[in-house]
């Protein structure tokens, strides 16, 4: 387990910040009283935790070491990182444009699906394009998050010509016909059982 | 060097000449020498050396220290040209263009561990997503008002077909209105019953789908 360099902290921070507002510094500055939060690699993959677990996790061996705190996600062999599931609760809190579904999309969207527009309860507005979303049901608790918000506009050519939907802003959305995809969606929590065996494994 | 290898060579010859006098049986010329029994031909070739002494120079001393001696060696010290100095074409050398690493920098990866630093990384990337955002929705607004534009543009041009159109079938309804209408019977047998009708009740003529 070791630090992040420049390079992949960077990186980290980009991608959260696409899912995240300004108030992503408080996850890495102290909150009142609060323990200092602090990131780790542990293989591929990033750890978010206190900094003193982060100092009793030294004393363990490498290979022995399976997981320490939050897990945020991994990075790929290309340098990329793809955030994790569990990541949600770190980040919903923080979140810069949400998605709230009907109570009869819940089931829909934790079963893998993406949100089309007749699930919508109602969304964030001035929404741009291709942005990362945070979706919540209604009682505000956070299912999953999507990574691009494609409020798509299906029109008649589209569907004949059997294009791919665009992915259009918040604007656009209202202009939607109501099985038109919203949201294509990355995790939820869902996975936690779809995915449960290998959600975990390194 | 060459006198002490001479009286090197005396005591051990000694020894081996005793022991090969004593094998042949030549006592009689030790016993000529007198004192100096154990004396063999090398001793006389040293002696002979000693007569001939002050006519050679002295031996001259070549070398003051062997060529292997630490110090030789480590004197030499060979030149070491840089890169630029030896002017290499840059597709010909080792290392290719672009991968050189700086000189004295350390190895390896640099660690963010203050907050501090985490900090100013990530007041960049905010900074940097942000004006991306920004951009993004300038765009959208951009690219929705000239969507707006283009649509109003549709309608417009639209509504100026129709009404060109409208006019198109005004002038020809006042045409028929003015003409004779036993020629357009001629012309056109199957609308003939129609055009009858309207000529008989021109008041429908406004109604019907020319």
């Amino acid at each position: 387990m070791r630090q992040l360099t420049e390079e992949e902290t960077k990186t980290l921070f980009s991608k959260l910040a696409h899912y995240t507002g300004r108030s992503l510094n408080s996850l890495v500055a102290p909150t009142d009283g609060g323990p200092q939060m602090v990131f780790r690699l542990q293989g591929s993959r990033v750890y978010y935790m206190p900094l003193a677990i982060a100092n009793l996790a030294t004393s363990i061996p490498r290979d022995n070491l399976l997981s320490a705190g939050t897990q945020m996600g991994k990075f790929t062999k290309t340098g990329k990182f793809r955030l994790n599931l569990t990541c949600l609760d770190v980040v919903a809190p923080h979140a810069r444009y949400k998605l709230w579904i009907k109570a009869n999309g819940e089931m829909p969207f934790l079963y893998g699906g993406n949100v089309v527009k007749a699930h919508v309860g109602r969304w964030s507005e001035d929404c741009p394009e291709h942005s990362g979303v945070i979706v919540y049901n209604q009682d505000d608790t956070p299912l999953g998050f999507g990574g691009n918000i494609s409020l798509g506009r299906l029109n008649m050519r589209e569907l004949t010509n059997g294009q791919i939907v665009s992915a259009r802003a918040t604007q656009e959305a209202k202009k939607l016909d109501p099985t038109g995809i919203v949201l294509f969606r990355q995790a939820d929590v869902g996975e936690y059982l779809r995915e449960e065996d290998t959600l975990f494994t390194t | 060097m060459a006198p002490t290898r001479g009286s090197s060579s005396k005591g051990s010859s000694s020894k081996g000449s005793s022991s090969k006098g004593s094998s042949s049986g030549g006592g009689s010329k030790g016993s000529v020498k007198g004192k100096t029994s154990n004396f063999s031909s090398d001793s006389r070739v040293s002696k002979s050396s000693k007569k001939n002494a002050p006519k050679r120079p002295p031996p001259k001393e070549v070398k003051s220290k062997a060529r292997t001696a630490p110090e030789n060696l480590q004197k030499k010290k060979k030149r070491v040209y840089t890169e630029a100095e030896l002017d290499l074409p840059k597709l010909n050398s080792i290392t290719p263009v672009g991968v050189i690493k700086p000189k004295g920098k350390k190895k390896g990866k640099t660690f963010v561990d203050d907050s501090e630093g985490m900090m100013t990384i990530l007041a960049m990337v905010n900074a940097e997503k942000e004006g991306q955002i920004e951009s993004k929705m300038m765009k959208a607004r951009q690219l929705e008002e000239i969507r707006e534009a283009r649509k109003n543009e549709m309608e417009s041009r639209i509504a100026e077909k129709k009404g060109k159109l409208e006019a198109v079938k005004d002038t020809i309804r006042n045409k028929k209105k003015g003409g004779k209408p036993g020629a357009k019977d001629e012309s056109s047998p199957a609308a003939s019953k129609s055009s009858g009708s309207k000529f008989s009740k021109p008041k429908r003529k406004s109604v019907s789908f020319a």
